[in-house]
């Protein structure tokens, strides 16, 4: 699997930097979103699955479930890492500011805090059934927050941010750029599951969670 | 309300009060700590006029850190004392929560009555909409108490205590902690008062309560 994620991810390298033209207004900055859109999208899978696990873990009492649990939300710390760095960096490339607490900013940056907030409990607790359970409550407590970001945060700032390319009047995106960015979508996502595999194993292999 | 609920719920409130008026651990650092703040803001003030956006930004900034400083303490204190064990032998799991969550809101509230009218009185402020203020403050107390009791009971046991508390509480208190600094704004004369905010802190409120009340069955009854 991670030879066939090699190759795909060069191949959407290459597509990027060799295929995707140039976009109206933001020239070959619009690269940058090939990288940032997929991030962020992974950032927010990595949040449900962590709060699923957690859910899990709560109903079944498997410590299999804890572990993919704890394995989601350590990947999904980086990955909002990384999609807050490239989405101020993208930022500053179009709006001239790193900076503005544009409503999707504030978002990933509440995602941050929550990963952050998860993971600091869970090295502040000694291993266990005891850590399993607080981390599972507080997973599935900070979820709780997700209509909030959603639906409240626009509401309350205005946003210079692009609309997403799936809007309520259709696809927003010109086809070579869309078909680029799904396929950077799977990368990425492959990417993810690719290591999400083998941090869950890591962790069960390592006592981690017992 | 089951009536053998409600009993064990004033019961257990009244546990927690007769303990805090007993010990003022809670109040008096949570009291100490806001003074101490709104002091040090005023003094750098020195009297000049601040934007409302700012001085709404500053009383919740108080409120919320303040009231970290006390309503962390409803587990640790137990479990320090050894009596845990005894209340999880001897009371349920939603009478412990609704109990010590009324007291802690109940806390809250004394410590807004307390330091509200100073910010204002120190800082020069005048309120606009009253009604609207209180109505602000009270669902702003009621969701820190809900989240905030849910959180004390994760970090009994932690290894790392100190600040902790905070760092749990602040991304699951933002949807509260932000139209409640809007809506302050508004009412110290920002020129907008979104009042249907109030509905959506209700409406968060409701949920955080609805949520800490599932979950903590999960951490009061062992396997």
């Amino acid at each position: 699997m991670g030879a066939l994620l090699g190759i795909l991810t060069l191949l959407t390298i290459g597509l990027v930097f060799f295929v995707v033209p140039p976009a109206e207004g933001l020239g070959y900055y619009v690269r940058l979103a090939f990288l940032h859109i997929p991030v962020a999208w992974v950032a927010v899978l990595a949040f449900l699955i962590s709060a699923y696990e957690g859910a899990r873990f709560l109903r079944s009492g498997e410590l299999v479930a804890d572990a993919k649990s704890a394995a989601a939300a350590q990947l999904g710390f980086i990955f909002v890492i990384l999609a807050t760095v490239s989405g101020a960096v993208f930022s500053k490339l179009t709006w001239g500011a790193y900076w503005n607490w544009d409503p999707r900013q504030t978002t990933i940056f509440v995602l941050l805090l929550i990963y952050g907030a998860y993971l600091t409990l869970r090295g502040a607790m000694p291993a266990g059934r005891r850590r399993a359970k607080v981390a599972a409550v507080y997973a599935l407590f900070s979820f709780l927050t997700v209509p909030f970001l959603v639906f409240i945060i626009p509401r309350l700032y205005f946003s210079l941010h692009p609309s997403p390319v799936l809007n309520g009047s259709g696809l927003a995106m010109d086809t070579i750029m869309l078909a680029v960015l799904m396929a950077a979508l799977a990368d990425v996502t492959g990417i993810f599951y690719w290591l999400f595999r083998r941090q869950t194993k890591r962790l069960l292999a390592e006592g981690e969670n017992l | 309300m089951h009536a053998s609920l409600w009993q064990g719920i004033k019961l257990v409130f009244g546990k927690e009060f007769t303990l805090g008026l007993r010990f003022k651990a809670a109040w008096s650092t949570m009291f100490m700590f806001a003074l101490t703040t709104l002091a040090c803001v005023s003094l750098a003030l020195q009297g000049a006029p601040l934007e409302p956006e700012l001085a709404a930004a500053l009383l919740w900034i108080i409120l919320f850190f303040a009231a970290m400083a006390g309503a962390d303490r409803g587990f640790a204190d137990e479990d320090t004392a050894g009596t845990l064990l005894t209340l999880q032998i001897y009371g349920s799991a939603q009478t412990v929560l609704w109990g010590k969550m009324l007291y802690t809101c109940f806390l809250l509230v004394c410590l807004t009555f307390f330091i509200v009218p100073l910010f204002l009185l120190l800082l020069g402020a005048e309120v606009a909409a009253g009604g609207v203020l209180a109505g602000t403050l009270l669902l702003g107390d009621v969701g820190i108490a809900a989240a905030g009791t849910l959180i004390a009971a994760l970090t009994t046991g932690a290894q790392v205590k100190s600040g902790l508390f905070s760092v749990l509480m602040l991304p699951v208190i933002l949807p509260v902690f932000l139209p409640a600094i809007f809506l302050t704004a508004g009412t110290l004369g920002s020129g907008q008062l979104p009042v249907h905010y109030l509905l959506g802190m209700a409406l968060y409120d409701g949920v955080l309560l609805a949520a800490a009340s599932v979950l903590f069955d999960y951490l009061w009854y062992e396997d």
